[in-house]
């Protein structure tokens, strides 16, 4: 496991991944730091990276897209899944290899509040860091859906687009139910109408259709039915359901300097659970 | 020991591997053979964990790959069709992780890769990125990342693959000396390799067994082995009454172009282990008919591989093996040969070859039977 995650760290350097990414993001955060704190003399840093979270759209892609990918691409993967090693120590070495290039930065950024304390005492330490510890969490949890969705190709274009894709959707997510309306009727309609495309792509993936058909009209019945008994259920259903998907939202405590609990889960179950996904994904893959 | 029992590959409808059962005992080199396409390197991937079967069992040692994979797989070292480099590291670099991987000791690592390395040839490349290194080299480090942690089994698929003349021979080489202390399961498409290096050798075709028998065996096996191929100057008729006088020759086959104007060209069959050269020389001196040309006919690896996995007449008195020939009746190709009228084993039963006696010959009668193809 060790060993792996070594090599995944050593080329990220050897193929300038890894500085590239060290830079731009030291760049971006340089400049906004310089404009918020310095030249606009606010002494909240965690107003600076509310402002630059933003930045995981583009630089998890490019942190991800390789790390399975190109494995998969190189056949470099039959010699680490034919190594006495189980795929689960294996994506957790190539995930922590990840989290690691990550945390430098978050590292390097985390001395800028106490050089902040050189200029003023307006600067509030502890607000601060609650915020770059959320942000590291934040960001562990894109780069274990960035590192799930480099798993489920071999081209590393591909990974980064949908990637990017993704990460884009997730955060716009909460703009996106703001504008869904509410009601039971609207809302147990987009609910039918989900539940047929997960049939749909479920009937894909089987190629049985007189089960899916089955469960597909079952389900439809059920939404309906229920909507019938107790049409108060749906309100704002989706919305709800959406709104846990909108992994941006739940930073927003943490650039208010509040270190909650509810967030910390949240980004750690995010984290486990693509990282669980991508080894399952793995493993399914073997028996196909 | 590696023990494969009726392994399965399906993807969909299409069966890759079809009821794959062999042995490969400790200490002995086999080679698995077979066209493109065949399967080998599916059941490969399958003997060393890189895919799962579908159906049926993979033993390393008596341990179940499925059941216990690290412990299976700390016993094998796989060398893929691709080595599998990363062309950004450094050749000690790349070996010194797949020790780390296999769980190689700090302390005997360096040593061991040393050895390694010294042994496949590597050294002087030692500190080269491997993506600037030539073919030839990057199968050598991949098959120097297959003995690290002393696995005492190698996969070898396809090792030679790419490689020019010389480094085939030192690849060869280089296996041959490993098999003194390792088991090697070894693929390729190249006769000579196999024929070399091998004490066994399985044959599979679309994802079925056909033969597994020693490379001796499998030739002596195949049909019309003993004869002469014979160029003479004179008259077709006259020529085949003087050699029919001779009583060891069973069957003469005439090809239907003349090399040069007058010449007779034909392929003398006798039975085994008869020389007629001689006899044919006194025969064509008597009719004044001068030999312009006379050699033996070596039947190789090469034609039994070929007519294993094209469906030329196969003969033999048992069936090759368990589950080969009898239970998918009859091996198909008789018919495909004829469409896509393509010579099989030599040249020499291009024309005469009428479709019936092929087929008879496939269907595994008699030698006689299908070796009627007399002038008329």
């Amino acid at each position: 496991m060790l060993a792996i995650y070594k090599k995944e760290l050593m080329q990220y350097f050897h193929s300038m991944i890894g500085f590239v990414f060290l830079a731009f993001f030291l760049v971006i955060v340089g400049i906004y730091t310089w404009a918020y704190n310095l030249a606009g003399g606010l002494g909240n840093f965690e107003m600076t990276l509310d402002s630059i979270y933003f930045l995981f759209v583009l630089l998890i892609p490019i942190l991800t897209m390789r790390i399975v990918a190109e494995e998969n691409h190189q056949k470099t993967n039959q010699l680490l899944y034919t190594a006495p090693v189980s795929v689960t120590r294996i994506i957790l070495a190539k995930y922590f290899a990840v989290l690691t290039l990550f945390l430098i930065g978050v590292g390097v950024i985390s001395f800028y509040p106490l050089l902040l304390c050189q200029y003023g005492s307006d600067v509030r330490l502890a607000s601060a860091y609650s915020s770059i510890i959320g942000f590291f969490l934040f960001g562990a949890a894109c780069i274990a859906i960035g590192v799930f969705i480099s798993s489920l190709t071999e081209s590393q274009v591909i990974a980064a687009v949908v990637s990017f894709i993704v990460l884009l959707m997730t955060f716009l997510m909460s703009n996106i139910t703001g504008m869904l309306p509410t009601d039971a009727l609207t809302q147990c309609m987009i609910l039918a109408f989900v539940w047929l495309l997960v049939s749909f792509i479920a009937y894909n993936i089987m190629q049985n259709i007189v089960v899916m058909a089955a469960i597909a009209v079952l389900g439809e019945l059920a939404i309906w039915i229920v909507y019938f008994a107790k049409a108060s259920l749906y309100e704002s259903l989706v919305t709800n359901i959406l709104n846990v998907l909108a992994i941006s939202t739940r930073f927003d405590e943490f650039s208010l300097g509040i270190l909650h609990y509810d967030a910390i889960v949240y980004y750690v179950s995010i984290s486990a659970l693509f990282v669980f996904l991508t080894i399952q994904m793995i493993k399914r893959k073997r028996f196909s | 020991m590696i023990e494969v029992k009726n392994l399965v590959k399906r993807y969909g409808n299409h069966i890759a591997v079809n009821d794959l059962t062999f042995t490969v005992d400790t200490g002995k080199v086999v080679g698995f053979l077979g066209p493109n396409g065949a399967g080998k390197s599916t059941t490969m991937n399958m003997i060393t964990g890189y895919i799962a079967q579908t159906e049926g069992t993979v033993l390393i040692d008596g341990i179940d790959m499925l059941e216990e994979p690290e412990r299976a797989k700390e016993k094998i070292g796989y060398l893929p069709e691709i080595p599998p480099l990363y062309p950004d590291m450094r050749v000690r670099e790349y070996l010194q992780f797949v020790a780390d991987l296999r769980k190689v000791s700090k302390k005997e690592r360096d040593l061991e890769i040393y050895e390694i390395m010294k042994k496949t040839k590597v050294l002087e490349v030692a500190e080269r990125l491997i993506r600037h290194l030539s073919k030839g080299y990057k199968q050598r480090v991949g098959l120097s990342a297959t003995m690290i942690g002393q696995p005492d089994i190698l996969i070898l698929d396809e090792p030679t693959v790419g490689l020019d003349p010389g480094q085939i021979i030192e690849i060869r080489e280089l296996i041959r000396e490993l098999s003194r202390d390792h088991t090697v399961l070894l693929s390729s498409h190249i006769m000579q390799e196999i024929s070399a290096v091998c004490d066994e050798i399985i044959i599979i075709n679309k994802g079925k067994m056909i033969a597994c028998d020693t490379p001796e065996n499998l030739t002596k096996r195949m049909l019309r082995n003993n004869g002469i191929k014979l160029q003479a100057k004179g008259e077709r008729m006259q020529i085949d009454t003087a050699l029919r006088n001779i009583p060891q020759i069973t069957d003469i086959v005439y090809e239907k172009e003349e090399p040069e104007e007058g010449i007779v060209q034909m392929t003398v069959y006798t039975e085994k282990s008869e020389d007629v050269r001689e006899a044919v020389f006194y025969a064509m001196a008597e009719i004044s008919c001068p030999i312009m040309e006379m050699h033996t006919i070596d039947t190789t690896l090469e034609d039994a591989f070929l007519a294993l996995t094209q469906g030329e007449a196969w003969q033999s008195d048992e069936p090759v093996t368990g589950q080969g020939r009898e239970e998918d009746g009859e091996p198909v190709t008789g018919q495909e040969r004829e469409e896509d009228g393509e010579p099989v084993t030599g040249q020499e039963r291009e024309e005469d070859g009428e479709p019936e006696e092929t087929d008879a010959g496939i269907a595994g009668t008699g030698k006689e039977d299908s070796q009627k193809e007399e002038v008329e």
